[in-house]
């Protein structure tokens, strides 16, 4: 099981449950230049999955919530132009509220092209390279940046933006994959729908995102008996995609709903232990001790979903 | 040139005699002439004469004459040196060959300006060599070319490089070979064979076409007869390639492959004074006679008789063990007979004496890749399968194999032993190297008996692959196999599996067709009693899938018009040892000719209406007639909008021909038309008659399932569902929606099914999918399987809430 060291929130609407302490989420998309009818109705669909989540789910304040697109009249949700200039000021935008534990969510759609620092994602006017990006990236420390560029050719930007406390994320792993690539759309429904949460634990952590697109991409090639053209690669020197999600656990003011959700933390941190331990132990002690810990984990839920009012 | 040798005399006084000019009479069927003009030629040719004596098969006064050139230094005593080579080699004498091969390339390599002649020489000692040093091969090869090189007239040379390409599995190379020397020399029987030998190497063509050429150009090319006796007796004709191998030995009595195809013909049928006979003869030419087993047991292995191939094998190996040839068959054999573990080291030890074997390589390979397959056993069934597909495969194929055993068993009164050894392919590459060495094979399926090999569904495009027709289909192989001891003939096994395909009752199996009828009716299909020509040579495309389905059509007479008793004595008859014409006489009572008879006038009544209405055609063209006409008006008129017209030449076409379930007849343009009217009743069973024809039919098997839920018949919807699983079982959403509608007809066991089938296919949420599996478990009633998915899922994600609830539910014992 993962570690919790969330750093996104979440809150149920429907109950009086309230934020958990934690530090701040924000997020910038940037989508280019389509080129073709089709492929902007596939980026805005992706872009937007993404804005409506993180407005609805995970409770970004607006104004930490930029997206950019190359024509705003054409997408819902969209604050502005996808230019380099607009890029760079939400950059800035964004930097001047940077705390330690918060997290940064800078995702790219559309089609990428150069290589090296020099690689770019196609923005109307002049494209700002990964240098450049590298470059604003850095002021968003000491926030933890998880930084996506899902568009072709993206490749190169690994080594130009990985560092300490960043998650980097392409869709290629080369500059010379440059035909439309898939992961955009899987990775962005991954983390907007929750399908990519494969624990069911509420948050959808980068790392089952990743993994969700990759898999999800293997198979639409497969499908078509097409030849995968997109390698997707993620670059996590500080082991943090698994602990940095989207999404939240659930808190509450009613002191009941607390300890009910303090006592499930708990039983889950045994059944952690107690999972770690299996290899030495008897399956028939272990499997009948997950048993007891799960059904004390059931019942503090079907206790938490009565105060709630919720059918189970 | 040949136009003026008709007689020694002439030609004599006329033309200076020279190796090269007896060569080429010797070529052309003039072999009497060239002998005799070659014996007038004193010393200068005496390595020539002794080079037709070869080829006659006199070894031992070829030898002599070698000896003496050699001693006498006399012109060619480079080519005596290989000659003797070759020969000591023939015999097994490997260190004779290798003394004598060494004398001929002595100097050689020094440098220095040789002839012709002396570069083929060394070309054909380095050949002997690359037995025991595979570089050798190359020496050869280089030699061959430097001699075309000086001299591109020289088609000796080229057609030696052309063989040595194919003898280490080049075909392409060495077809190109042979075609150029067919450009100077039209009708060279040796590059003509060349050709032919390629066709049967990698299957390209006809082998026969190409060897009756080599023999039309030279009756007496040895050679090309053992070629057409191997195809005989592959195509399970014992007579004509009796005949066939036997006026090669008359021609040449040295040709060991004659004796080893004789040796098998007598070894299958079971005459051990025949085989100990032909025995005796290749032990004459070669003491340790290791290729004439290994000739036995390839044949052995192309008959199915696959223990009997590892039984000849085992003496090839014994008689000599530094033979690639028999220790390939040998690893090929066991193989096939589930030995995995031997025939790796079959193989194995094959390759690293011969390293081109390129069939020895792939199998290795594919031997390394099928580590990472994972091993499903069932009751009877050991099931390997790519570990992606594994877990889905076997939720289908591990059920079907064992209803299938179980139903066959019953019907066959026989029982294979078990476990039977069953292995999909995601690659057909992979199932084709398992199955021949080589890609390209064209069969979905291969039953060895009690080891099957299959493609898997990622094997192929959607459409082209039934898998669980397939299967059906080579798990009969394995019942009629075993009751006939291997003996049965393949087209009577092929037809009964494929008959099996057909009363499996869910559309599976070939089908009548415009294509077959026309084809039948043209007479260019064999007679029954004559299929397997059909099977295995054939003649115009789709000859094999159409002989196919005549073969089934033999046995579906049989069995309806004597019953499945006389199926299983036909079987047992072979196992006896009888031939067809005594199995026949022995159980029907009937001759070849009369069961070709009998079985053109069933298929003429059976399918009298469409046999009126599609004309003869000789397999080649398009089917033509008045169905065919009334379909393509039909057509017309419908594409034209006129649809009342065209749904009565439709119907009118489907009372000529009622049993054309093809994808593109008139039922389903009949189905268009009744789902465009909103009749989705007649819809529903226009699209039926499709699906219970068409084994590949996805898209109407998917209309079928849609009509159906539309006018609620969820069972008619779930078979339709069912159907399409065997075709396209990847696709997106069709187990969901099975597993829907089987648990809403409260059909459990196919719902529990089918969310494994999510499961096991990865998913986009792999916890929802489990805790489905874990919820329909409960409907089932299955607690305990519902409590250990549950378990399962929780174990890695505890914080799944509705898993923990289902838990809780278990545990408080609620419905």
């Amino acid at each position: 099981m993962k570690r919790f060291a969330l750093l996104a929130l979440s809150v149920s609407v429907t109950t009086p449950l309230v934020a958990q302490a934690g530090g701040a989420t924000r997020v910038l998309i940037v989508s280019g230049l389509s080129g073709d009818p089709s492929f902007a109705r596939t980026f805005n669909t992706a872009a937007g999955a993404v804005y409506q989540a993180a407005h609805d789910r995970w409770h970004v304040a607006d104004s930490d919530l930029v997206y950019l697109n190359e024509d705003p009249t054409t997408a819902a949700h969209s604050t502005g132009k996808s230019t380099r200039e607009n890029v760079a000021a939400a950059f800035t935008q964004l930097a001047a509220r940077e705390h330690a534990g918060d997290v940064v969510l800078v995702l790219l759609i559309g089609h990428g092209a150069g290589e090296g620092a020099a690689s770019a994602l196609n923005l109307p006017g002049p494209d700002p390279t990964a240098g450049d990006y590298a470059t604003w990236v850095a002021r968003l420390a000491p926030a933890t940046v998880v930084f996506v560029d899902a568009s072709s050719a993206s490749g190169d930007f690994v080594p130009v933006l990985a560092g300490p406390n960043r998650i980097v994320i392409t869709a290629t792993k080369t500059a010379f994959e440059r035909n439309a690539v898939e992961f955009a759309g899987f990775f962005a429904n991954g983390l907007a729908s929750g399908d990519a949460d494969a624990d069911k634990d509420g948050v959808v952590t980068v790392a089952e995102a990743f993994h969700y697109a990759v898999s999800r991409v293997a198979q639409s090639y497969d499908a078509t008996k097409r030849m995968l053209t997109e390698h997707a690669v993620i670059a996590d020197s500080s082991h943090l995609a698994s602990a940095t999600g989207f999404g939240g656990r659930a808190s509450s003011a009613d002191p009941r709903v607390t300890a009910l959700l303090g006592q499930r933390r708990a039983i889950q941190l045994q059944v952690d232990s107690l999972h770690r331990l299996k290899p030495t132990m008897d399956s028939t002690a272990y499997q009948s001790a997950l048993e007891t810990l799960l059904l004390q984990l059931a019942e503090r839920t079907r206790a938490l979903q009565a105060l709630q009012g919720a059918k189970p | 040139m040949l136009m003026m040798a008709t007689c020694a005399a002439p030609l004599a006084a006329q033309t200076a005699v020279t190796p090269p000019v007896v060569r080429t009479l010797a070529l052309h069927g003039r072999r009497d002439v060239a002998m005799q003009l070659a014996q007038r030629g004193g010393a200068p040719l005496e390595v020539t004469v002794a080079d037709l004596l070869v080829a006659r098969g006199d070894l031992v006064r070829a030898d002599s004459l070698y000896r003496d050139a050699i001693a006498r230094q006399l012109p060619g005593y480079r080519t005596a040196l290989a000659g003797l080579a070759e020969l000591a080699a023939r015999q097994g004498n490997t260190a004779d060959a290798v003394r004598y091969a060494a004398r001929a390339i002595a100097g050689y390599q020094a440098g220095g300006a040789w002839s012709g002649d002396d570069l083929v020489a060394i070309g054909r000692a380095d050949a002997v060599l690359g037995a025991g040093d595979p570089q050798a091969f190359h020496d050869a090869l280089r030699a061959f070319d430097r001699a075309t090189a000086a001299d591109s007239s020289n088609l000796d040379a080229q057609v030696r490089a052309a063989d040595l390409l194919l003898d280490k599995y080049n075909a392409p190379d060495a077809r190109a070979g042979y075609t150029a020397v067919l450009r100077r020399a039209a009708d060279d029987p040796r590059a003509l064979y060349g050709l032919a030998r390629a066709a049967a190497f990698d299957n390209n063509a006809d082998p026969v076409v190409d060897a009756r050429r080599a023999l039309a150009a030279d009756a007496e090319f040895v050679p090309a007869w053992l070629l057409l006796a191997e195809q005989e007796l592959q195509a399970e004709a014992m007579d004509s390639a009796t005949t066939a191998a036997r006026h090669a030995l008359a021609l040449d009595s040295s040709a060991v492959t004659g004796w080893g195809i004789l040796g098998a013909i007598a070894w299958m049928r079971g005459d051990s004074t025949s085989f100990n006979a032909t025995l005796a003869a290749a032990r004459k030419l070669q003491p340790r006679p290791a290729d004439f087993y290994s000739e036995v047991a390839e044949a052995a292995g192309r008959q199915r008789r696959y223990a009997d191939a590892v039984v000849m094998a085992r003496r090839a190996v014994e008689a000599d063990s530094t033979s690639a040839r028999a220790y390939g068959v040998l690893g090929e054999n066991l193989l096939r007979t589930g030995d995995m573990v031997g025939g790796r080291a079959g193989v194995e030890r094959a390759f690293a004496i011969d390293p081109y074997n390129l069939w020895h390589k792939n199998m290795l390979d594919l031997l390394d890749n099928l580590r990472s397959f994972r091993t499903t056993t069932t009751a009877r069934f050991q099931i390997i399968a790519p570990a992606d597909e594994s877990e889905y495969l076997t939720l289908y194929v591990g059920p079907l194999l064992e209803a299938a055993y179980d139903s066959f068993a019953t019907k066959y009164g026989y029982h294979p032993p078990t476990p039977i050894r069953v292995e999909y392919y995601g690659r057909h590459a992979d199932f084709s190297v398992r199955t021949v060495g080589l890609t390209g094979l064209g069969a979905l399926g291969v039953s060895f008996g009690t080891v099957l090999v299959l493609d898997s569904p990622r094997a192929q495009d959607i459409g082209e692959l039934n898998y669980g027709s397939t299967t059906w289909h080579e798990l009969a192989h394995t019942f009629t196999l075993g009751l006939s001891d291997h003996r049965v003939p393949r087209w009577m096994s092929e037809g009964l599996s494929v008959l099996e395909e057909r009363q499996a009752g869910k559309g599976w199996g070939f089908q009548a067709s415009p294509d077959f009828l026309a084809a039948y009716k043209g007479g260019v299909l064999p007679t029954a009693s004559r299929l397997n020509e059909g099977l295995v040579q054939s003649h115009f495309p789709n000859e094999i899938g159409l002989s196919y389905y005549e073969a089934s059509l033999v046995m579906e007479m049989i069995e309806s018009q004597h019953g499945m008793a006389a199926v299983r004595d036909l079987l047992q008859a072979y196992a006896r040892g009888l031939d067809t014409p005594a199995a026949l006489q022995a159980v029907l009572q009937i001759s070849p000719a009369e069961l070709d008879n009998q079985f053109d006038g069933w298929i003429r009544a059976r399918f009298a209406a469409p046999l009126a209405a599609i004309d003869s055609s000789d397999g080649r063209r398009p089917p033509t007639g008045r169905f065919i006409d009334m379909m393509a008006h039909a057509i017309a008129l419908d594409s034209a909008g006129q649809r009342d017209s065209a749904a009565t030449l439709y119907r009118g076409a489907e009372s000529l021909f009622p049993d054309d379930g093809s994808e593109d007849g008139a039922a389903w343009h009949l189905a268009e038309q009744a789902r465009a009217a909103g009749d989705l009743q007649a819809a529903a069973a226009d699209l039926h008659r499709i699906t219970m024809h068409s084994e590949t039919a996805h898209e109407a098997n998917a209309a079928e399932a849609a009509v159906r839920l539309q006018i609620g018949d969820s069972a008619g919807a779930l078979q339709a569902l069912e159907r399409d699983q065997w075709i396209d079982p990847y696709q997106p959403g069709l187990h969901l929606k099975t597993a829907e509608l089987a648990e809403a007809l409260h059909k459990y066991p196919i719902a529990v099914r089918e969310r494994r089938a999510i499961v096991a296919n990865v998913p986009s949420d792999p916890a929802e999918a489990r805790y489905q599996l874990a919820r329909t478990l409960k409907v089932a009633g299955d607690i305990a399987g519902a409590r250990r998915e549950l378990l399962a899922l929780l174990e890695q994600a505890p914080g799944f809430e509705r898993a923990q609830l289902l838990l809780l539910d278990l545990q408080d014992g609620h419905p």
